[in-house]
């Protein structure tokens, strides 16, 4: 059988407890809400190559998202020119399937009508509210007093980032120069031993080059 | 001993049971040691790990390969709350693939500390100078000349100055370096002195068959033993088992997975000493400052870690201390850390080449009322763990004071603007608003805070009933189980961690051969 922890012996902490409590807590009174969240989300162009783990709805919160965190500037390509939604779908297949989970919960969190009535005052998903709108959604999960929510927002905000920046056609409105050219050799060996040669390199050694070593102090045995 | 080999993931499509002296799961800064040292005294030994065999080929110094291939779930590694995030390797070679190079011995107060608080009387700096020689003639470990620092090391190296503040440079282990700044992505010229470049293939070379791609899941075990570990083979892209097993069959196991792998290795085999594995978890937390100058900084090129200072290493009882560094910035990674709303971060973005950032890396688990941080094993995950960390009242005295100095630091340095990582950020613009810092929210998810160093976990002492590990970091209550990585440490360090691990993995190794 697995244990799951925590072990027998160990003392939650009050601290971790009271966390538990409070994110099932907020997940359940802020995600829960069936009502107000049947109301449609926009619908955007899905990728020609398809989706591999969002669905076409999360992927329009992704989409929507990303608009509001990398809007339209002058010298930057458009979150679109990178497929910035597209990149966060594949980001998603390379990670753990709890974090899978909890990017798409925290997903139709953000496009959940209810807490955005319920802390916010407005009767609509993200993906339908007004740009200044959802800036201020945004504003609110950046500086709420709920860790919850900025938490949330530090990972979605993150996940965009990563899939925006992992652009190298982003590099000429920062002025990135990139890695200096001539310096990778995509062609170097690659050694696995077998009874193959090691080639010589920087890493290679000749161990009897070495001075010969002090006298080892004896750590006693076990 | 004829020649061992390196096999990759791909290689292994039927399932595999092989028989040996020694397994050691990890091929990291103690893995690697370990296995060296092993094998040069005729044992026969099988290394197993998780990540992936990445080698120069393919270390193009573009941030997303490289968090794709070397880092644990992508750089995203966190605790549960995101409020302190984990960058730790994961690749053949572990955080010695891309760590920054930074070399120092463990201070020689951290050993006394041990010996007196956790019964450690099996290392001193008499014990482990030795290896410490032999490993920094090995790894070329020498001082960063002043004239080649960057610019980036230049702000912090002039700031400290100007302050009258304790100054140095850092050791680092490169052999024929070209400057590039690239460390951290892998090394595209095999400069670095990795374990992935040196002490992996000096093994292989002399016997050890290493697989990659392969993720220790269980050690099984009765009464004292252990007989076995089980490995799944996993998809070199997506990282999920591909259903092929790995079973090794040693005489001695040795777990090198690092302060968070090795505890939940632990934790699925039933291994729990009582529930302390996976406690006392130190990550030597890091505030970052940013700041932005007139000149170009260029903080993406030359060795990215140079100039270190320990002035804040004592604050004296009852204060948490800290020492300074910088990192290297890159695009990807910077937008991530930078705080803020996006376009603020797109706006910070556009000064990228002016951009300076510091770093205050604080020694935890040295204060009586530190817990630490708590690793353990999430319903459905592989890969995640569930990992929190309990910041007491001094962590974020010593970060509010930390993010001050440094931003001072930062201004006599001629900064123009700087720039907390609150999620909210604090800018100023003169060393007279860094007060404003003061009124700043110091809190859990409200100030980026970050790792690169994991220690603890399994911590080594002499009473088993505090401890995971004996001295000698055989696990408590078994006879032929070893602990031998940075979660073997009862506290953090207050230098980066890797010679500490070389050290006591090459001290290791003498007495792990005389147990198989």
């Amino acid at each position: 059988m697995k244990m799951y922890l925590p072990p027998p012996g160990a003392k939650p902490t009050r601290r971790g407890v009271l966390k538990k409590g409070l994110l099932g807590g907020a997940l359940l009174a802020l995600g829960g809400g069936a009502f107000l969240f049947t109301r449609k989300s926009v619908e955007v162009d899905l990728p020609a190559d398809g989706l591999l783990v969002l669905t076409p709805r999360e992927f329009a919160i992704v989409s929507a998202l990303a608009w509001r965190l990398v809007p339209k500037r002058d010298g930057f390509p458009s979150v679109d020119a990178v497929q910035v939604a597209r990149g966060c779908d594949r980001i998603l297949t390379m990670v753990d399937a709890t974090a899978v989970d909890e990017t798409k919960q925290l997903l139709l969190l953000l496009e959940n009508a209810l807490p955005n009535f319920l802390l916010g005052g407005r009767l609509s998903t993200f993906t339908k509210l007004s740009t200044d709108a959802q800036d201020a959604v945004l504003r609110e999960w950046q500086t709420s007093r709920i860790t919850l929510r900025r938490t949330g927002y530090t990972a979605l905000r993150g996940l965009v980032m990563a899939a925006y920046f992992a652009s190298d056609t982003t590099w000429p409105a920062i002025g990135y120069p990139g890695p200096l050219p001539g310096i990778h050799d995509p062609n170097a060996p690659v050694w696995k031993g077998g009874g193959a040669e090691r080639p010589v390199g920087n890493g290679t050694f000749r161990e009897e080059l070495l001075a010969p070593p002090p006298a080892a102090v004896d750590g006693g045995t076990p | 001993m004829s020649q061992g080999r390196i096999v990759t993931g791909d290689e292994l499509k039927a399932d595999v049971t092989v028989e040996c002296d020694v397994c050691v799961i990890g091929s990291g800064s103690g893995g690697a040691w370990t296995a060296l040292e092993l094998v040069k005294q005729g044992k026969s030994v099988v290394m197993l790990e998780e990540g992936g065999y990445h080698t120069r080929r393919e270390f193009d110094m573009t941030e997303p390969r490289a968090f794709q291939n070397l880092y644990q779930e992508l750089g995203n590694r966190a605790t549960d709350d995101l409020a302190l995030t984990i960058l730790q390797g994961r690749s053949v070679g572990g955080g010695t693939t891309v760590n920054w190079c930074s070399t120092f011995r463990t201070p020689d107060r951290i050993l006394a500390l041990w010996k007196e608080r956790h019964g450690v009387d099996t290392l001193s700096t008499a014990v482990l100078t030795p290896h410490w020689e032999h490993i920094e003639q090995r790894l070329h470990v020498a001082p960063w000349p002043l004239e080649l620092i960057n610019e980036n090391n230049r702000v912090l190296w002039d700031g400290l100055g100007k302050l009258g503040y304790e100054r140095g440079l850092i050791r680092r282990n490169v052999n024929n370096c070209l400057n590039l700044g690239y460390c951290g992505l892998g090394c595209p010229v095999d400069a670095k002195q990795s374990m992935l470049v040196t002490v992996l293939p000096d093994a292989v070379e002399k016997g050890l068959t290493l697989y990659s791609d392969c993720s220790a899941r269980v050690l099984d075990w009765d009464g004292r033993t252990v007989r076995a570990v089980r490995a799944d083979v996993l998809d070199g892209v997506t990282r999920k088992p591909t259903g092929v097993k790995v079973t090794v069959k040693p005489k001695v196991t040795v777990v090198s997975g690092g302060a968070i792998n090795s505890p939940a290795l632990l934790m699925r085999s039933e291994l729990l000493s009582e529930g302390r594995v996976g406690q006392r978890t130190w990550f030597h937390p890091v505030l970052l400052m940013m700041a932005e100058f007139e000149h170009e900084v260029n903080a993406f090129r030359g060795a990215p870690q140079s100039v270190y200072s320990h002035h804040f290493i004592d604050r004296g009882p009852g204060k948490m201390g800290y020492f300074l560094e910088v990192p290297p910035v890159q695009p990807m990674l910077a937008s991530i850390v930078a705080t803020g709303s996006g376009p603020d971060t797109i706006e910070l973005m556009t000064k990228f080449k002016h951009l300076n950032v510091m770093l205050a890396i604080h020694v935890d688990g040295l204060l009586p009322e530190e817990t630490g941080g708590t690793v353990r094993l999430r319903s459905g995950g592989y890969s995640r763990h569930s990992i929190t960390y309990d910041f007491t009242d001094a962590h974020w005295e010593a970060f509010r004071h930390s993010c001050k100095e440094m931003a001072k630091l930062q201004f006599a340095a001629g900064a123009k603007m700087v720039r907390s990582l609150h999620l909210d950020p604090v800018t100023m613009t003169s060393v007279g608003e860094v007060d404003k810092l003061d009124a700043a929210p110091f809190a859990p998810v409200q100030v980026k805070v970050a790792t690169a160093h994991q220690m603890g976990g399994c911590r080594m002492g002499k009473d088993p009933s505090t401890s995971v590990v004996d001295p000698h970091l055989k696990y408590h209550g078994l006879d032929n189980l070893f602990v031998v990585d940075g979660s073997v440490l009862p506290t953090s360090l207050g230098v980066n961690p890797q010679e500490t691990i070389f050290g006591i993995a090459r001290w290791a190794a003498g007495h792990i051969g005389q147990a198989v």
